[in-house]
């Protein structure tokens, strides 16, 4: 059913913590997800065109890379964007068959791909662009937080945990309850101001991203203009800084 | 976003057979059908059911999984696109029971419940189409007050102007109908220069710097996730030129919307009725199909942010 469920008093809301301030960009979670999600239970992630000149596939995972100044100082802030299991999931109510759903012991947001006739409403209903097409199964993929490692108890508990969270070597990522203000995750979101990425929207993400410490170290003054000017001098002075600068 | 064509036929399609439905169902309410009418009305159900048909068809060649395409009449709590579903298979039976009521009965109280059913019906169809788009809050040029009214009243427009074809065809003149597909058609005109002057004095949903968590900086796209197109790129990162983007506005309107005007006052004169109304209907179609790809072509997400895209 893709109306959002009533909340139970209790019910967990599993989601991720992402630090902005020490993701190194490194790609690791997105390499790992991919690793984990295209074996087991959810089946292949495909590939097209793999060794081609285009090569594209499904991931639930992509960390982009921005350059921010604030305050005279710049820094690269490396941006991991997967699904953040909103509350107010668009996704969820507008599929037309039930195969979008939100959980409602846990508020992860699946996709049934038994029931999915791959309308692609519900990728432009995420304002994240979180869910992708399968186009070799015709049917919407997305992250699914792991749920058949995080849920597993044959594995030991300290593996019960997403597949990106758990190969991070910056400790980015962290996973946790987000309903319960005790838990590991809902500290360090109050300690370090944990924001809601688009949070005008109004999807109210259960995901939330920590804000990139202030920088302190200002950036480097810009270089001053050449002092070349125009015409054949300044051309022949050019060339010659080319030259000597390589 | 990617105008699919699939999605142009669909949406244009169906406004040209729900929209003569409606004024099928109008007329009827209003007890205005001519009395030679019910070859023109058991005429007008079937063209628009063909129209109205062949959009829907449309859409199923948009699924990827069409063999599932009955699970989507089911979440019609919650889904503008499962409603449209729904409402576009209830409406075939009233359709069919009005045209038979009249056979029947002439003008009747049942026909004109049944007419009164017919408008409402089709009306509530292409209403649902259109809360699709304007329910998507991650695409401002969709998500406003503009998109339900206008796609009701490109619906009406373009069922006026089949009425009238159909009428001329059927009957030698467009009658009454002339005049309503003209003043319909300066609507819709009016309508759609609204529509682009409010989208273009838009601001943008979000800045790249509030979408990624540092909303006092300034920000800009370093590196992207991948280096080919991937979906979500494909889907809502399309982008058109401004420059093309003012020439099929042009068009368009043109096309769209001042020629059926004009075509149409020629054939209320009457002019020529039988080819300015074909003509008018030609250049309708042309016109909306143009219109509908600006519609998709023009839109932008707000996820196409993440790529340092503006939206």
């Amino acid at each position: 059913m893709t109306m959002l469920p009533e909340r139970a008093p209790g019910a967990k809301k599993l989601g991720l913590v992402i630090d902005l301030d020490t993701c190194v960009g490194c790609h690791a979670c997105a390499v790992n997800c991919k690793e984990w999600n295209t074996g087991g239970e959810a089946g292949i992630l495909p590939d097209y065109d793999k060794y081609g000149p285009q090569p594209d596939g499904v991931w639930f995972n992509r960390i982009h890379s921005y350059e921010t100044e604030e305050g005279g100082c710049s820094r690269t802030v490396n941006v991991p964007r997967s699904c953040l299991h909103c509350e107010d999931a668009l996704c969820v109510t507008v599929c037309p068959t039930g195969a979008s759903y939100k959980r409602v012991e846990d508020g992860i947001v699946l996709v049934d791909t038994d029931k999915c006739i791959g309308c692609q409403l519900c990728a432009w209903a995420c304002p994240y662009g979180a869910r992708e097409l399968d186009e070799k199964a015709g049917v919407m993929r997305k992250c699914t937080l792991c749920i058949d490692r995080i849920h597993d108890e044959n594995l030991p508990p300290a593996e019960r945990e997403p597949a990106c969270v758990a190969t991070c070597p910056s400790r980015a990522r962290h996973f946790g309850d987000l309903a319960d203000p005790e838990s590991e995750v809902s500290k360090l979101v109050k300690a370090r101001g944990g924001l809601d990425l688009l949070s005008d929207l109004g999807y109210r993400p259960t995901n939330k991203y920590l804000p990139p410490r202030r920088a302190t170290v200002p950036s480097a003054p810009a270089p001053p203009p050449s002092p070349a000017g125009k015409g054949l001098g300044a051309a022949l002075l050019k060339l010659l800084d080319k030259a000597l600068s390589r | 976003m990617r105008p699919a064509a699939s999605i142009l036929l669909l949406t244009t399609a169906t406004g040209f057979g729900f929209g003569l439905l409606a004024w099928l169902g109008a007329y009827a309410a209003l007890g205005l059908l001519p009395p030679e009418a019910p070859v023109l009305l058991a005429a007008g159900i079937t063209v628009s059911l063909i129209f109205a048909s062949l959009g829907l068809a449309a859409s199923v060649f948009h699924l990827e999984r069409k063999e599932r395409a009955w699970r989507a009449f089911t979440q019609w709590r919650s889904s503008w696109l499962s409603r449209e579903g729904v409402a576009a298979v209830l409406i075939y039976p009233v359709a069919i029971a009005f045209g038979v009521c009249f056979w029947r009965d002439g003008q009747s109280l049942c026909t004109r419940l049944l007419g009164a059913a017919t408008l409402i019906g089709s009306l509530g169809t292409v209403y649902c189409t259109a809360m699709i788009y304007a329910s998507l809050k991650p695409i401002r040029q969709w998500h406003n007050a503009h998109t339900a009214p206008d796609y009701l009243l490109y619906a009406l427009f373009s069922g006026a102007v089949l009425f009238a074809a159909l009428r001329t065809v059927l009957l030698g003149a467009p009658g009454p109908m002339a005049s309503v597909a003209a003043v319909m058609a300066a609507a819709a005109f009016a309508a759609k220069r609204a529509y682009w002057r409010h989208i273009d004095g838009q601001a943008p949903l979000a800045t790249l710097a509030a979408a990624i968590g540092t909303p006092n900086a300034t920000a800009k796209a370093l590196d992207a996730p991948h280096f080919s197109e991937n979906f979500i790129l494909r889907q809502m990162g399309f982008a058109i030129a401004r420059r093309h983007a003012a020439r099929l506005r042009h068009l368009a309107l043109g096309v769209g919307f001042a020629l059926p005007l004009l075509l149409e006052v020629l054939a209320g004169v009457p002019i020529a009725p039988l080819t300015t109304t074909l003509l008018a209907l030609a250049c309708a179609a042309l016109g909306l199909l143009i219109e509908r790809w600006l519609f998709f072509g023009e839109a932008t997400h707000v996820a196409a942010l993440y790529y340092g895209r503006p939206v």
